[in-house]
């Protein structure tokens, strides 16, 4: 696919549905994977795995995840019959960091460093083997997200000389139709969902949220929002003229 | 090999941040040198050239980097660390580049 291509089929899918953008993925691209975050995004793995048995899937295991994300990891791996390729930080990196700054340094300096070592890396070092990638990302997430294509060239992890195309299958749909899914289809899920948390990462930066709380709410929540100042948008200029 | 580096301008017609950090960061390595064009993006003018390179390159994060080959392929560069270590060829600090990389994605990290 060219560039070009994945513009004209970013238009083309942006209202087909999950499956058929992943038939698109796993029909064109033999070298992809799914991201698979131990949480609601399991729902990828289930459609993916009606259209195409040989599905690859990974996730970044960095080390600080909730035991239940754990354990959730495994009862997917057994419910579908899959290998999950898990993702770890590389110790030439991780143990300098924690030495230094120790193992709850995100509450004091902010959680970028942490997760550059502990999520980032890992992800970049996958990434650049793959020439795609399937995420669960959805536009309903935050407002951040409120532009996510279904397909995009992914210009940040490609891997020398290669191009990454990046898949977004549920881009277009809300969290109560990930979550009719999951119901529908008898799909195996996070048990901290009972708990009242939505977004799941790791176990010192996640949280529950209240009733109408967004979700990211319970994500990083000792930081303030930062203004992304460098997007380039339309949205921008509509909005600063 | 042709590179063009496009630098986004606020609305209020200052330079954005980032990109002032890594033009600052070129010319302290002596790296603005390889440099061909310099674009901008104008946020006072969508047509101009920068966002007409976003738009036909799928890119909304600035600056980056529009490498063209000879064979006539290209390759869009978001993180400064990452054109340094593949285009330059110049040796990078590992844990600067995964702060670039982080500084350069448009989304949160909690989808992963």
């Amino acid at each position: 696919m060219s560039n070009l291509n994945v513009q004209q089929l970013a238009l083309e899918y942006d209202n087909a549905s999950p499956r058929k953008i992943l038939e698109l993925a796993l029909e064109n691209i033999d070298n992809i994977a799914i991201s698979f975050s131990g949480a609601e995004d399991v729902v990828l793995i289930d459609i993916a795995r009606k259209v195409r048995k040989d599905i690859k899937v990974f996730s970044l295991d960095t080390g600080r995840l909730h035991p239940e994300t754990y354990q959730y990891m495994e009862a997917v791996r057994k419910h579908y019959g899959i290998d999950i390729e898990v993702m770890t930080p590389d110790q030439e990196l991780l143990q300098p960091f924690v030495k230094e700054k120790g193992l709850f340094s995100f509450f004091e300096d902010g959680h970028q460093e942490c997760c550059g070592v502990r999520k980032i890396e890992p992800l970049k070092r996958k990434l650049a083997t793959l020439d795609g990638w399937i995420t669960g990302q959805r536009k309903d997430q935050s407002p951040t997200r409120s532009n996510v294509p279904v397909i995009q060239n992914d210009h940040t992890f490609s891997g020398p000389g290669k191009e990454l195309i990046k898949f977004n299958p549920l881009s277009n749909w809300t969290s109560e139709q990930v979550w009719d899914y999951i119901r529908m289809f008898d799909v195996p899920y996070n048990k901290l969902h009972e708990q009242g948390y939505t977004s799941i990462g790791c176990q010192p930066c996640t949280r529950p949220v209240l009733p109408n709380q967004h979700e990211r709410e319970g994500r990083w929540w000792w930081e303030e929002a930062t203004h992304k100042e460098c997007g380039l948008h339309a949205a921008n200029i509509d909005s600063k003229k | 090999m042709k590179i063009t580096f496009v630098r986004k301008v606020k609305a209020d017609g200052t330079d954005c941040q980032k990109c002032q950090d890594v033009i600052d960061q070129m010319a302290k390595h002596d790296q603005l040198k390889h440099l061909d064009r310099f674009v901008t993006a104008d946020e006072r003018d969508e047509t101009s050239e920068g966002f007409m390179l976003a738009a036909k390159y799928n890119v909304t994060r600035a600056p980056f980097f529009v490498v063209e080959y000879d064979d006539g392929s290209h390759k869009i560069y978001t993180v400064y660390l990452k054109f340094v270590k593949e285009v330059l060829e110049e040796q990078t600090d590992k844990k600067a580049e995964l702060q670039d990389t982080l500084n350069s994605m448009s989304e949160d990290l909690d989808f992963i």
